[in-house]
């Protein structure tokens, strides 16, 4: 059957290409080559300077920290929890949107995913190496942090298997794995690319052990794909787990607001949706940066804020259900650990993570508003600041005023908790900075195949109008 | 029965129709009988069918509201099955009575003598009193007729005359729809389902009643298109294509029930707080063990195993006893969250559990029969329609 027009059909809705610009298979590895082979701009050196010096004040921070030790933070008790978990869960959580789009939306037959999945997953992998340094640091004496591990041992010291902080070990440690293999597999038709087209004999050494032998022969292809749908359906229930297991962490305690049932769904839903609103920050700069235009178009846009809308009304609703179960449950404790959160001591954390997370992705309902790129740029930013609060309001007011009022504090960061904050983003970007200058930051393969000239049937139309 | 190909229209089905009307007068007659010989066992075996059959309607509900914020096209030719499904709700409104005079066998929150001696129930009785469960629930039958009944409506607008201007509206309607569909179906899964138990609560406990109406919506749309295929009918509109799109959802969602279902059952384990654990020992008692684990394995594991090869997915016989399986087990899954605070010792079968079944289920059938019947059993005026049929999964 040839049914495959709908454009024709009454009542349909006018279809947009994908990709717009009459694109060929040509221009498209032009385009994208083209930007890790010039000339190295000076743009990216002032900025790749820029990240590098602050991820030099991450390292040095770290290493006052490791001779200080960890009191330089504005932990106290009860507030033992700051912001390095908050960090943690942060970062973690940014990651979740690469899995999606390149495992989840593939599942789902999601064609758009093609512009934006390749540079998601680089997103998730330096967002998950930044996560990890959190959990690391924190353990104070970190030349035993190897007690982490499972190791057999002559002692038959062995770590507590009930404890959700050794799941989170396993958890995140494959989630980077896989989220490592199927990056790199998804590389190797664009690594092979860059090594026909290299001019120089290191390049072609380099960029030749890199793509693996790949000939893109029939044969080859055949057992990639079948290699990409297994990492897919490897990765698609890592989407869900990692963020299940992390939000284990608070949820297995008795603590009012850590403890309740919804929260592994929740936790993934924000994740999502804080990691969206990076991968689209990041994919408006280099958008715009290298003229991406016709490739990420404004299409992507909407339909990436589509999903910012979408799990930020997720999370409205969990946090709408916890703060009526708490009411519901008649328990006075947990209805004072929502109370305190939203009038308490810590209630304009509790209204910024509100404002951002719920309030301000609305805007979202006008078509006007998702299409317009300086309103997203501004919205992803707001969601990214949300969603960084909502971890910080978890964390930190429940602990603040726990069972015992004797006990209750009131917790401030010091110069070290901003410092290793904004650290880590120096860390990020210096990865990410250097990953679009070498690495084709779009899947040129994958691009390809939904041009219309990769249907097998698109020149047959032509023959027939003659 | 028999179909014009023309026009997709069903005929000769009087007798289909009859049927249900029959066995469900029969048996709503017989279980009314039952009432009288043991009116506490009569309400929570209606309850138990009630929650059954309310979960397809909203099942179908949401999946109606998927398609359209989706455009989903593989799936244009069962979007009127499931339309229909979703549109028969509302007759869940008239078999609510009953349950309002079963107030004080099913819920103890609404027995003043009660709540006077009960102090969390005094703290909760701002929401679990008579008169305000009434509203929520003229609230929640009001959205989930006025969602339904539009978008059936314009979809049927859609077959006579096709306009963009269709597609757009019922997208309009889809995107707040599904935010009123998700807060409405959780409070009425609190008020209805974790009221019965009016100590104990839980934040998921919402989209845990969800995902099990999920696999019954899907899971009915199989058997009802696979029943249509015995007889001849839409063969070569609803293929394998379809039947296999439809069996990974019914798997994906397996697997987000036994998510609900473990992160629930998980956090509560862990924490130990007994205000929380007694839902799940009182599960534990006696022969109700069992059935928890036939839950775990019945629910999630089994099913989760079975569709895993490509060959189960794409045969209509084995994927029609899955589907048949995963009802089953929704079932159960209704009794086990129900039926252990009537029945505290153990599993207690009573016959008045098959005929208030079989008694809602006739006549919701019967009603999803009439409107079947009276319109074209795809949507023919959907764009996407053709694109539907020849959808191949290669």
């Amino acid at each position: 059957m040839s049914v495959t027009l709908t454009k024709s059909k009454p009542g349909a809705l006018e279809e947009v290409p994908l990709i717009k610009g009459n694109q060929t298979f040509r221009s498209i590895t032009e385009k994208i080559s083209e930007i890790t082979e010039r000339k190295t701009a000076l743009t990216w050196v002032l900025l790749f300077s820029l990240a590098a010096s602050v991820a030099l004040l991450f390292f040095a921070q770290i290493g006052y920290l490791f001779w200080e030790g960890i009191g330089i933070w504005g932990l106290q008790n009860p507030v033992g929890w700051g912001w390095a978990i908050v960090n943690f869960v942060f970062w973690v959580g940014i990651g979740h949107a690469g899995t999606l789009i390149s495992a989840v939306l593939f599942l789902f037959r999601q064609k758009w995913r093609t512009s934006i999945n390749r540079f998601a997953e680089a997103m998730t992998i330096f967002a998950v190496i930044v996560a990890l340094v959190f959990p690391g640091i924190h353990v104070g004496r970190v030349w035993v942090a190897y007690f982490m591990f499972p190791l057999p041992n002559q002692m038959q010291m062995w770590p507590n298997f009930r404890s959700p902080l050794l799941w989170d070990i396993f958890a995140v440690g494959t989630y980077f794995t896989v989220s490592l293999m199927f990056w790199y597999t998804g590389l190797i038709p664009d690594l092979a690319t860059l090594r026909d087209r290299a001019k120089t004999r290191l390049r072609k050494i380099t960029m030749g052990i890199l793509a693996l032998g790949w000939r893109g022969g029939n044969k080859q292809w055949k057992h990639y794909e079948m290699a990409y749908l297994l990492l897919a359906g490897l990765s698609t229930p890592l989407v869900l787990s990692v963020h299940s297991v992390v939000s284990t962490d608070f949820a297995t305690s008795i603590i009012p607001g850590w403890h309740t049932t919804i929260f592994p769904p929740y936790f993934v839903a924000g994740a999502i949706f804080s990691g969206f609103a990076m991968v689209l920050t990041l994919a408006i700069i280099a958008r715009k940066a290298y003229g991406l235009e016709n490739i990420i178009t404004i299409q992507h846009f909407e339909k990436m804020n589509k999903i910012i809308m979408v799990t930020g009304m997720m999370v409205g609703y969990a946090y709408g259900m916890e703060f009526f179960i708490a009411w519901y449950s008649g328990n006075e404790y947990e209805k004072f650990a929502f109370i305190n959160r939203a009038f308490g001591p810590y209630a304009w954390a509790y209204w910024i993570m509100i404002t951002c997370n719920v309030l301000i992705p609305q805007l979202y309902w006008s078509k006007k508003m998702r299409t317009s790129v300086p309103v997203m740029f501004t919205i992803s930013i707001f969601v990214n600041i949300g969603m960084w609060f909502e971890r910080f309001v978890i964390t930190v007011t429940s602990l603040a005023n726990d069972y015992l009022p004797s006990s209750w504090d009131y917790y401030s960061p010091t110069i070290f908790d901003i410092g290793l904050l904004i650290g880590s983003f120096g860390l990020f970007f210096s990865l990410f900075l250097l990953f679009i200058r070498f690495l084709p930051m779009i899947s040129m393969a994958e691009v390809k195949g939904v041009l219309p000239q990769a249907d097998p049937h698109h020149y047959e139309g032509e023959a027939h109008h003659g | 029965m028999k179909i014009d190909l023309n026009t997709f229209r069903l005929s000769g089905t009087e007798p289909t129709k009859t049927r249900f009307l029959v066995a469900g007068i029969l048996m709503l007659a017989v279980s009314v009988a039952g009432y009288f010989m043991d009116s506490h066992q009569f309400f929570f075996s209606y309850l138990t069918a009630y929650l059954f059959w309310l979960s397809l309607g909203l099942g179908s509900l949401f999946l109606v509201l998927l398609f359209h914020l989706t455009g989903t096209r593989w799936g244009s030719v069962l979007r009127r099955i499931i339309e229909t499904a979703a549109v028969s709700l509302p007759v869940m409104a008239i078999f609510f009575i009953p349950i309002l005079f079963g107030m004080h066998e099913l819920y103890h929150w609404a027995d003043p003598e009660v709540v006077a001696h009960d102090e969390i129930l005094r703290a909760k009785s701002g929401y679990l009193n008579f008169t305000f469960f009434v509203i929520r629930a003229a609230v929640y039958f009001s959205v989930w007729t006025f969602l339904a009944w539009k978008l059936y409506s314009k979809s049927l607008e859609q077959d006579s005359n096709p306009q963009a201007e269709q597609i757009h509206a019922m997208r309009r309607i889809s995107a707040p729809g599904m935010i009123l569909f998700a807060i409405t179906s959780s409070f009425a899964a609190f008020d209805w389902v974790m009221s019965i138990e009016p100590h104990w609560f839980s934040t998921i406990f919402g989209l845990y009643i969800f995902s099990g109406g999920l696999l019954m919506a899907l899971s009915f749309i199989v058997l009802f298109a696979s029943d249509l295929r015995r007889q001849g009918l839409l063969t070569t509109t609803i293929t394998t294509e379809h039947y296999q799109d439809l069996a990974r959802l019914i798997f994906s969602f397996t697997i987000f029930w036994g998510y609900m279902a473990f992160s629930q059952y998980f956090l509560i384990w862990y924490a130990n707080i007994p205000e929380e654990t007694i839902f799940f020992l009182k599960r534990g008692v006696g022969s109700w063990r069992i059935i928890s684990w036939v839950l775990v394995l019945g629910n999630f594991l089994l099913p989760f195993i079975v569709l895993m090869p490509r060959a189960v997915k794409r045969n209509n016989i084995a994927l029609s006893v899955v589907a048949v399986w995963v009802i089953l087990m929704h079932y159960i899954d209704l009794v086990w969250i129900v039926m252990p605070v009537h029945h505290t010792q153990g599993i207690h079968f009573s016959w008045m559990d098959l005929t208030t079944l079989a008694g809602i289920g006739g006549i919701y059938m019967w009603v999803f029969w009439i409107r079947f019947a009276a319109q074209p059993v795809v949507p023919v005026g959907e764009p996407s329609l053709d694109e539907s049929i020849a959808f191949t999964n290669n």
